[in-house]
């Protein structure tokens, strides 16, 4: 699979020093390369450092990302890299791999604290089932497009209704699962 | 405000025009409220997409365990995931049933052949899976017998769950009886098989075969129940709709009192 269309943008803009299209992309992968790393890791600190390293190095790096794989798919692979080379030097004692800070050195927003802003374990199940308690139309366009990865098109295609009815239902479903992690006061930070 | 937050979610998706996007990578530049909320955006995917992995490894898992501790544990567990799914399958459409206005425009029978039948299964319910792995294992260890039974009796179910789900024909030749109807209960006009008080929703279909079913079963899926129920007749009367064990209990008691 390759890079998705709104991907592509992002990326195109990135490419052409768009320092708030960088930005969306952290705001829209860290959540996932977090926990993802953590997963690899299992350590949120290292997690953390990890994330925050990989995202300067997209910035360095971006003009080699071709497209021949999904976005994330490519970041994650960076992460991992890392990763590999923190473990490596860690066990060869040889002086820490560290990024330059060179000119193209991007900060990532500062106000993201992984730790602070991932959901809480506890709340995830709670998070689920409410989403469950969305009506169909809603939770079926959110689910084709969260799990399914389906584009707006081949949604409106699948329930046959106008495009404009599925980016409704899908800002609908996120609206209303909001509104429930602030009541229940999910996310802190 | 809500429309930019709406036009927030389709760039979030990437589903916006070139001018739009730029449009909106500006305004969040100068509103820290949508950098906020686009960032939740991720937190909420993220959420669902590793629930909805780990879920799916929890059953795969499971299975590659079965396999080596007892392949006939393994076959019943491949049974019991694929009446899973028909019930995950099941639920998504009934929901679709119980509003009676709405289309139900994702057909069972494609569902049932495409990747979205995948999809599904990752929208599953935890309480199903423990459920259907509770029901089917605890039953399972009782006898080879048992197993085998059960197992035929599992195919069976999701045939006639499927069987059902893909009849959208009225069923106004169905001997309903009347007695069975729970009180306070009154039909739909529009669906002969639909009966409502008001609050809650319930839903007949009559089968001329028992599917090796002996005695009632019923399953729980998120809101909604299906109750099988073998009639002395030799059919086998479906229940579902929003209607608890507490509610199901009584009609079921009074159908065998009047069948």
């Amino acid at each position: 699979m390759g890079v998705s269309k709104g991907d592509e943008v992002f990326v195109n803009e990135i490419k052409a020093g768009n320092a708030a299209a960088f930005e969306a992309m952290v705001l829209k992968y860290q959540p996932k390369l977090m926990s993802s790393l953590i997963g690899y890791t299992k350590s949120r600190d290292q997690a953390e450092e990890l994330c925050q390293k990989t995202f300067i190095r997209v910035w360095q790096k971006i003009d080699s990302f071709r497209g021949d794989s999904a976005l994330f798919t490519w970041i994650f692979r960076i992460g991992i890299n890392l990763a590999k080379n923190d473990f490596a030097s860690s066990f060869s004692k040889r002086s820490k791999i560290t990024d330059s800070l060179d000119q193209n050195e991007h900060d990532v927003p500062e106000y993201l604290s992984p730790e602070t802003e991932l959901i809480a374990m506890e709340s995830e199940d709670k998070i689920m089932k409410f989403i469950q308690t969305l009506d169909a139309d809603t939770k079926t366009a959110f689910t084709l497009r969260e799990i399914d990865g389906r584009t707006y098109d081949e949604i409106a295609e699948i329930l046959k209704c106008p495009i404009g009815t599925v980016r409704s239902r899908i800002f609908r479903a996120r609206q209303l699962i909001l509104e429930f992690i602030n009541q229940e006061n999910i996310i802190n930070g | 405000m809500d429309k930019d937050l709406e036009k927030l979610s389709a760039l979030y998706d990437g589903e916006l025009s070139y001018k739009e996007i730029q449009e909106g990578l500006d305004k969040m530049r100068e509103d820290q409220g949508l950098k906020e909320t686009f960032h939740k955006f991720g937190l909420i995917s993220e959420l669902v997409q590793r629930q909805t992995k780990q879920n799916t490894s929890k059953l795969l898992f499971f299975k590659d365990y079965l396999i080596k501790v007892n392949p006939v544990m393994s076959n019943l567990f491949t049974a019991a995931a694929t009446v899973l799914i028909t019930l995950i399958i099941l639920y998504q459409f009934d929901d679709d049933r119980f509003q009676v206005d709405r289309e139900s425009s994702l057909q069972l029978s494609s569902a049932i052949s495409s990747d979205e039948a995948k999809s599904q299964l990752l929208d599953a319910d935890q309480n199903i899976m423990e459920h259907m792995s509770s029901l089917q294992l605890s039953s399972a260890i009782s006898s080879d017998e048992a197993k085998s039974q059960l197992l035929d009796a599992d195919q069976n179910i999701m045939e006639h769950m499927i069987h059902i789900m893909q009849s959208n024909a009225s069923h106004s030749s169905q001997q309903i009886s009347k007695n069975w109807i729970p009180v306070g209960f009154s039909v739909n006009p529009t669906n002969p098989n639909q009966y409502s008080n008001g609050r809650n929703n319930l839903f007949f279909h009559l089968e001329n075969k028992q599917l090796g079913i002996k005695k009632v079963k019923y399953f729980k899926a998120n809101n909604n129940w299906i109750y099988l129920i073998p009639l002395q007749d030799g059919k086998l009367l479906t229940a579902y709709g929003d209607i608890p064990p507490s509610v199901a209990n009584p009609m079921i008691q009074s159908i065998y009192q009047r069948n």
